[in-house]
């Protein structure tokens, strides 16, 4: 692996870390998470990017994350209380070593080195005083006996065996430092002056593991029998690892309680008990019994066996896959799609049951391997709803506001590209929520709310798509201001009827701002109109709902993949177009009685409106051909479209339109048909919206 | 043929020729992916008239734009003989994969780059950006065209956007 | 000083195992084999005998045993040097009264902490 790579690499796990770092303090801080949990996490992102960095050569990383690593580490072992102003320490400590982290990929970032000295001086202010004071230490003894307990009853035959007792406890306190020895001396009647009578109970402070230290009564192991017991310490540490479906010796090897040896030996006794009275002892018994770990211990990691439906942390168990590599397979997987269609259209031609049988089995492993390789992609939208937290505290914080965040649906999973190409969208509008939609705590206050004001977060599969949700308790859209500020800024004619729906859709429209002073929070020259962009490029809807005084909520609606979907075909002369199944409702054949006189129709009492594809795209065909209406629904929108013939369901892979054509409006994407043409998918909000346009220019020129 | 190699790189290039219009055209091999018959072109909807459509090349949907329309002539009337030639054109760091319609494909020049005249500032009712130079090989004008500005992405996204908006 | 004993037909071990001791405060004295150590146990005080197993002349064992017979020297610690995998020499070697052993191969640090453990520099 040459260096670039490797250093690429170190970027994207720095940054993964670093995210880690900050969702695990902001959820310290908002109180709901298993503090103890989260500090190690936390420890061990800055660890860990303190340790690559220092093999790359990163020195000033190296430097200001050895700082963090310090205090951190002092949380760790409870010296140091992880409190409000310390979470923001951090925080502030991991926006520097994101910057730095930036840095290293691009040179043209800037560091402000000052501010990163000045935060390594606070870190500083959290290290010493431990080293001045002693009063910590000791108070910090009394509360958690942090001594290791060790039992050691020497053999008589470690004398003649050539051990020395004194050299062995000379080389325990390499490993940590003795506290308090009792010895313990029981003389037989028939006293040896070569035996060894000694048996010792030391207090042992250390940061050794159980294993290191058994190691260092090795040779007397034999001879001898000696106990270990973890300090409350150790054993609590049980209660900081994640739920786990690991066994239970596992468990405790792994936090140190018991050593490999131990768990050995406790096996083998429980092995001997079994075959002895066919009774099954349990292994947490045997242990107890064995004296290599206590009951407390035991129950706790049950506890954490049986805890596995309990929120995992973050954690790194993941296989990272280069996202080249996921996306050559995600488009050979389309490729096959594509194929799968041609021969499904050859099939049709000929009369072979059983190849059409068999081709039938490979269509459906098809759907399997192509729904698979597509899952690989997906990750949990979590992801940017905890960048989201941080903004809503940030920005509360700086206006003096009181806002609980509420979050659900974290693990609802959708495409990763869209997760990254949904932050900038969600991270507008929840400033917005923060900034304009919640009151100040005295008008909440004035309007009988409650002074802390509610942001909620939500995200929830709907029918084949992603719902995201961003609703607030504030103040609500004013609609009349709206109304006029979109008469002042000439978007729309004074004399204009407007619904209330409508009405809220035009704060998407360029240029339009409600905020009658902008702030520096929201005012980043960004406007609702690229947030409404963006999800449309991701062939996702906007939707806004509100009531005055009752809050407003954003609803944006997401296809799960951008790869491939579920269609459906239809064709205008030699054009074919592609609709997503999902929106289509139902086809009805079309006669056109009017002649272009109106554009709707009546569906069961029901006014449709409709759209000529044919005058739209201006396409050429038979004018004799029969036509149909497939009508489509999106949202709370129903429209019919006009075309030609329908020729059915097919999957379509998703090739994303040329540059040059991008300006086209109502055309998603391309598709191959198994035919080997070439198709045009059809983005069905964009193309009524389009059609509207198109229409309003036609009855009203000048406008 | 061996020795076309041995002369220095830098002098001597490679040149793909065809015919447009009756005219000769070049364009440099290094641009140029592969040559296929025309077929298949799927028409878009509200194009310009130099945008003949899409094509599927091995999975890979291209643009296929009428040469012809570019120079403000008539449209390329499709023959038994006409071509696509598949060009790699840089845009923004990347290259674009476009298919040009040319009349017929004639063969590959060895031209001597000292021997290129730069390009008639009018007369060849061409737009003289689009130009190289021009090359007499002895019986006939080769008029080398620059791929990049021919069939330059972001001018022709300028166009196509111009059309569309109306 | 402590004085260490190393036993082994290995010259480069010798020498490792020599250099990494001196250098932490112990005496080491070498023997190729068996018989040559017993040679160099006369009238000598030696703290701790670090022995390989297979040897020419006389194996580690044999020496062990023979040593265990030697009222000087018959309580001095035995590190015994086995391969892996040579469980059947190890438990040899801790019926002749070996009760430690280091397995090999192992780096000089391993084998610092193994003589630590039982006497200190």
């Amino acid at each position: 692996m040459d260096l670039t790579q490797a250093r690429l690499l170190f970027i994207e796990e720095a940054n993964s870390l670093l995210a880690v770092m900050e969702s695990c303090l902001l959820e310290i801080e908002s109180g709901d998470a298993e503090v103890a949990e989260h500090i190690d996490a936390i420890f061990r992102a800055a660890h860990t990017i303190k340790g690559s960095a220092g093999m790359f050569g990163f020195d000033p990383v190296v430097v200001f994350t050895h700082n963090v690593e310090s205090v951190l580490d002092k949380v760790r072992s409870n010296e140091l209380e992880m409190d409000a102003a310390l979470i923001n320490l951090m925080l502030d400590c991991q926006d520097h070593m994101a910057a730095m982290i930036r840095q290293l990929e691009d040179e043209t970032v800037s560091i402000d080195l000052q501010q990163g000295a000045a935060l390594i001086e606070q870190l500083h202010q959290y290290i010493q005083p431990q080293t001045e004071k002693a009063e910590p230490v000791k108070a910090m003894i009394h509360n958690s006996p942090a001594y290791w307990q060790l039992d050691i009853q020497y053999g008589d035959d470690v004398f003649r065996d050539g051990m020395d007792p004194l050299s062995q406890l000379n080389f325990l306190q390499t490993l940590g430092s003795i506290e308090n020895v009792t010895a313990l001396w029981a003389f037989p009647d028939n006293f040896d002056p070569e035996s060894c009578y000694l048996h010792l109970k030391l207090d042992f402070a250390s940061e050794a593991s159980k294993q290191q230290i058994e190691d260092v009564f090795e040779f007397v192991q034999d001879s001898s029998t000696v106990v270990i017991t973890a300090p409350q310490q150790i054993e609590q540490s049980l209660q900081n690892i994640p739920p786990s479906d690991e066994k239970l010796g596992t468990l405790l090897v792994s936090v140190g309680a018991v050593t490999e040896r131990e768990l050995q030996s406790a096996l083998q006794v429980q092995q001997q008990l079994q075959q002895q009275s066919q009774k099954v002892q349990a292994l947490g018994e045997v242990l107890v019994g064995q004296g290599a770990v206590s009951a407390d211990a035991v129950a706790m990691a049950l506890d954490k066996q049986k805890a596995t439906e309990h929120k995992r942390p973050p954690d790194f168990q993941f296989l990272k896959v280069e996202a080249r590599k996921l996306d050559e397979l995600i488009n050979l997987v389309g490729e096959l799609v594509t194929a799968g269609a041609s021969i499904d259209s050859l099939l049709q031609q000929i009369e072979h049951e059983p190849l059409q049988e068999a081709f039938g089995v490979l269509t459906g492993l098809l759907e399997q391997i192509r729904d698979g390789a597509l899952g690989l992609r997906m990750v949990q939208v979590g992801e940017s709803f905890s960048r989201l937290r941080r903004i809503v505290r940030d920005v509360s914080k700086e206006l003096g506001k009181e806002i609980e965040l509420v979050v659900s649906g974290a693990d609802t999973e959708l495409d990763k590209t869209m997760v990254e190409k949904l932050s900038d969208p969600l991270m507008h509008i929840v400033r917005n929520a923060v900034d304009h939609g919640i009151e100040s705590k005295e008008m909440r206050l004035y309007k009988g709310k409650p002074a802390q004001g509610q942001l909620k977060l939500s995200a929830c599969h709907e029918s084949g798509s992603v719902v995201i949700e961003i609703s607030d308790d504030g103040a609500g859209l004013n609609i009349e201001r709206i109304r006029q500020k979109a008469i002042e800024k000439g978007i729309i004619s004074a004399d204009r009827e407007l619904g209330k729906e409508e009405i809220f859709k035009l704060i998407f429209a360029p240029g339009f701002s409600t905020a009658s002073a902008v702030t520096n929070l929201s005012g980043r020259g960004v406007g609702m109109d690229v947030v409404k962009r963006n999800i449309e490029e991701l062939r996702g809807q906007i939707q806004i709902d509100s009531i005055p005084d009752k809050g407003t909520t954003f609803k944006i609606r997401l296809p799960l993949t951008l790869a491939i979907i579920d269609g459906f075909l239809v064709r205008i002369g030699d054009t074919h177009l592609v609709l997503p199944l999902n929106m289509v409702q139902e086809c009805i054949e079309f006669a056109d009685l009017h002649e272009n006189e109106r554009n709707y129709l009546d569906l069961r009492g029901e006014v449709l409106p409709f759209i000529k594809l044919k005058q739209l795209f201006n396409l050429k065909s038979d004018a004799k051909a029969k036509e149909n209406i497939v009508v489509v629904q999106y949202g709370n929108h129903k429209a019919g479209l006009v075309v030609d013939q329908l020729q059915g369901e097919l999957q379509a892979v998703i090739k994303p339109l040329s540059s040059m054509f991008k300006s086209l409006k109502g055309i998603g994407g391309y598709t191959i048909l198994g035919s080997g043409n070439v198709g045009f998918i059809l983005d069905i909000p964009q193309l009524v919206q389009f059609a509207s346009t198109a229409e309003n220019t036609a009855c009203h020129p000048m406008s | 043929m061996d020795e076309s190699f041995a002369k220095d790189p830098l002098s001597h290039q490679h040149f793909l020729t065809f015919v447009l219009r009756d005219e000769c055209f070049g364009i440099s091999i290094s641009a140029v992916k592969e040559i296929i018959e025309y077929d298949n072109v799927t028409p878009i909807p509200l194009m310009p008239e130099f945008v003949k459509g899409v094509l599927n090349l091995r999975g890979e949907v291209v643009p296929v734009i009428d040469l012809s329309v570019r120079f403000n002539k008539a449209p390329t009337e499709i023959q038994k003989r006409t071509c696509i030639v598949i060009l790699e054109i840089p845009f923004e760091e990347q290259t674009v994969t476009i298919g040009a319609v040319v009349d017929s494909v004639s063969e590959v020049m060895e031209i001597n780059m000292e021997t290129i005249e730069p390009a008639p500032t009018f007369g060849a009712r061409i737009r003289a950006q689009f130009i190289l130079g021009v090359v007499n090989t002895g019986d006939q004008f080769v008029i080398l065209l620059r791929g990049e500005r021919v069939l330059s992405v972001e001018e022709m996204t300028a166009v196509i956007e111009n059309v569309v908006e109306k | 000083m402590k004085t260490i004993l190393i036993v082994d037909d290995s010259i480069s071990i010798r020498q490792v195992v020599g250099l990494t001791l001196r250098a932490n405060g112990y005496e080491v004295i070498e023997a190729c084999d068996g018989k040559d150590a017993l040679a160099k146990l006369t009238g000598q005080k030696i703290n701790l005998i670090i022995s390989d197993v297979n040897m020419p002349n006389m194996d580690g064992i044999t020496m062990l045993k023979e040593i265990k017979q030697l009222p000087a020297y018959r309580f001095t610690p035995v590190i015994m040097l086995t391969t892996e995998g040579s469980e059947q020499k190890k438990e040899e070697g801790k019926a002749a009264g070996a009760k430690a052993w280091v397995v090999k191969p192992f780096k000089p640090e391993q084998m610092l902490l193994a003589v630590q453990k039982l006497i200190l520099a």
